[in-house]
């Protein structure tokens, strides 16, 4: 007789779900800091944003700081050289 | 607001959070949902949120008079005036102009000057998914395969649910509305297989589509006559990857997008370049389109139950409605065409004595293979190309040579590999992954999202393509 088979709780709870996908987002956003500031300034023509981008600013100086900035655009650098994308 | 953008991150990331929030309030939650919906589509011209809201009304209003258990007189007809209604909108906004111009050519063939106009209306995003949506739902009500809706919230919802509303997957009614009676349960999804499944699609979409789009195909289809023929040639087959790439992407991040807010949609795709004859191939390609098409249109026709005549018929008229579908332009009237033709000729094969006798051996499967492939990669040409002149003379260049050196990128025929291998890799890998990773909890969850993320930013290229089936 096998023994039921019962999901571990993180693949029950919804919020366990949550902690994943914003875990993912944010250390996606601070490797990749440029394209949120970029955003969030084209979308600021009248400074609605100012407190967003404030934040995008801080953690792109943050993410430069340690370095991570750096190392996603050099390996972005890197693959369109070797690719051949010189417009990347 | 497509998905692989920062605005739709941003959308999906409030959603989420909100709609699982309000999971015990489940009416509140369809509110919220729809009114996320309506803003997503709002997000491309707020002026069509009426076009949605009418089609959810027709919908609603035939479904209650046409329901099955209710044996009101004339369900049939009120049925035609609600598939009529449907048309009519999809016909006025995709069709008028096209028809205009083939009115009008044939009156200045024949000497005659009418004064027909064009409407020269925007076309709004996702109106052709919209109608199929909207058609499905009054007709299962009819056919008696779900009861009529009391509640306009659910199937306004149904038609405008942001993960399916621009290109699909195609729900059909009775998959769906039965999922709205009550809160979804998170144990009844993999999250581990959904966010592999929204990873993929990314890269899908981001890295192999993207490139080829970019880099090689659309510069090859846009001036065919600056390229040799093996250019020519490779470009046909880069396509093919594209717009599996390009398409199968946008499903399955709307699968998984909508799996992780709790509801499930069909599959859309089964590795359909490994088909094995086009009856195969359009069980395996956008497969939500092909059951409807067969549950709506075939079958209505007469199916396969009047004989081979018939059944040639219906499935040529199936096809070339559903090339039509795809945009008003007779290259996608040749594209159904030849499927159409090609389909005939395949049930015919498949029911023959000879295919009894040799068909099930090896080599004939290779061949079967090869001749389906080659015979789909031809037809995307028709498809993709601007105008029928255009995919002419991209043919007269592949005989010519056209006396230009091969520029291919480099990168071309390994995006062509890489596509290729989604093809191969068996079906159940991402399942077993991915209840894998549902054991593993979430810091493994979290390591590999981003892992497999970081990797798709770092090769996507900073030029990107609209996705293509966006414009149906």
């Amino acid at each position: 007789m096998t023994a039921p088979t019962q999901k571990p709780v993180s693949a029950t709870n919804p919020w366990s779900w949550a902690r994943v996908v914003y875990a993912v987002f944010a250390l996606t956003v601070f490797c990749f800091p440029g394209g949120m500031v970029d955003w969030l300034e084209e979308r600021n023509a009248s400074g609605w944003l100012a407190a967003p981008l404030a934040l995008a600013r801080g953690v792109d100086a943050a993410s430069a700081a340690v370095g991570a900035k750096g190392v996603g655009q050099g390996l972005r650098k890197w693959f369109a050289q070797a690719v051949g994308d010189s417009e990347s | 607001m497509l998905f692989p953008t920062i605005d739709f991150g941003l959308f999906f990331a409030f959603s989420f959070a909100l709609v699982w929030g309000l999971n015990s309030y489940n009416t509140l939650k369809k509110v919220v949902l729809l009114a996320l919906s309506l803003a997503f589509y709002a997000s491309w011209n707020w002026r069509f949120l009426l076009l949605l809201l009418a089609s959810g009304a027709i919908s609603y209003v035939v479904g209650l008079y046409v329901d099955a258990k209710s044996r009101r007189p004339y369900r049939r007809v009120a049925l035609g005036l609600g598939v009529a209604l449907d048309l009519a909108i999809l016909g006025y906004f995709k069709y008028l102009d096209f028809f205009t111009a083939q009115v009008l050519t044939l009156a200045h063939a024949l000497g005659l000057n009418p004064s027909i106009g064009f409407v020269n209306v925007t076309l709004p995003v996702a109106i052709s998914f919209l109608t199929f949506h909207a058609i499905s739902y009054i007709v299962d009500v009819y056919r008696g395969r779900l009861a009529a809706s009391r509640s306009p919230l659910d199937i306004v919802l149904y038609i405008s649910f942001f993960p399916h509303l621009v290109a699909g997957p195609i729900v059909r009614a009775h998959e769906f509305l039965p999922q709205l009676a009550s809160p979804p349960r998170v144990g009844d999804f993999s999250f581990g297989e959904n966010m592999l499944l929204i990873l993929g699609g990314l890269f899908k979409k981001m890295v192999i589509a993207n490139y080829l789009a970019v880099r090689f195909v659309d510069p090859v289809l846009t001036d065919p006559t600056q390229f040799s023929r093996f250019d020519l040639i490779v470009a046909v087959y880069a396509y093919a990857i594209q717009i599996y790439a390009d398409f199968s992407a946008y499903t399955d991040i709307a699968i998984g997008v909508a799996a992780l807010l709790g509801y499930r949609f069909p599959q859309n795709f089964n590795q359909p370049y490994r088909a094995l004859g086009i009856g195969d191939f359009w069980r395996r390609w956008h497969m939500t389109l092909s059951r409807w098409l067969r549950d709506y249109l075939y079958i209505p026709l007469g199916g396969n139950r009047h004989g081979a005549l018939a059944t040639a018929r219906n499935l040529m008229l199936t096809m070339l409605l559903g090339g039509l579908w795809h945009g008003a332009n007779w290259t996608f009237l040749i594209w159904g065409a030849m499927h159409g033709v090609a389909l005939v000729a395949d049930h015919a094969w498949r029911r023959s004595a000879a295919f009894a006798r040799f068909g099930a051996g090896p080599i004939a499967r290779v061949v079967d293979w090869a001749a389906t492939f080659h015979f789909v990669c031809f037809a995307w040409l028709f498809f993709r190309s601007p105008s029928l002149d255009a995919a002419l003379q991209f043919i007269a260049g592949v005989w010519s040579d056209n006396g230009a050196p091969s520029t291919m990128p480099m990168v071309v025929l390994p995006l062509i590999a890489c596509g290729a291998l989604t093809q191969i890799v068996p079906s159940q890998t991402r399942g077993a992954i991915g209840a894998m990773l549902d054991d593993r909890g979430p810091l493994a969850q979290a390591a590999l999202g981003f892992a497999l993320l970081y990797v798709i930013v770092v090769m996507a290229p900073s030029a990107s393509a609209p996705f293509i089936y966006f414009q149906f």
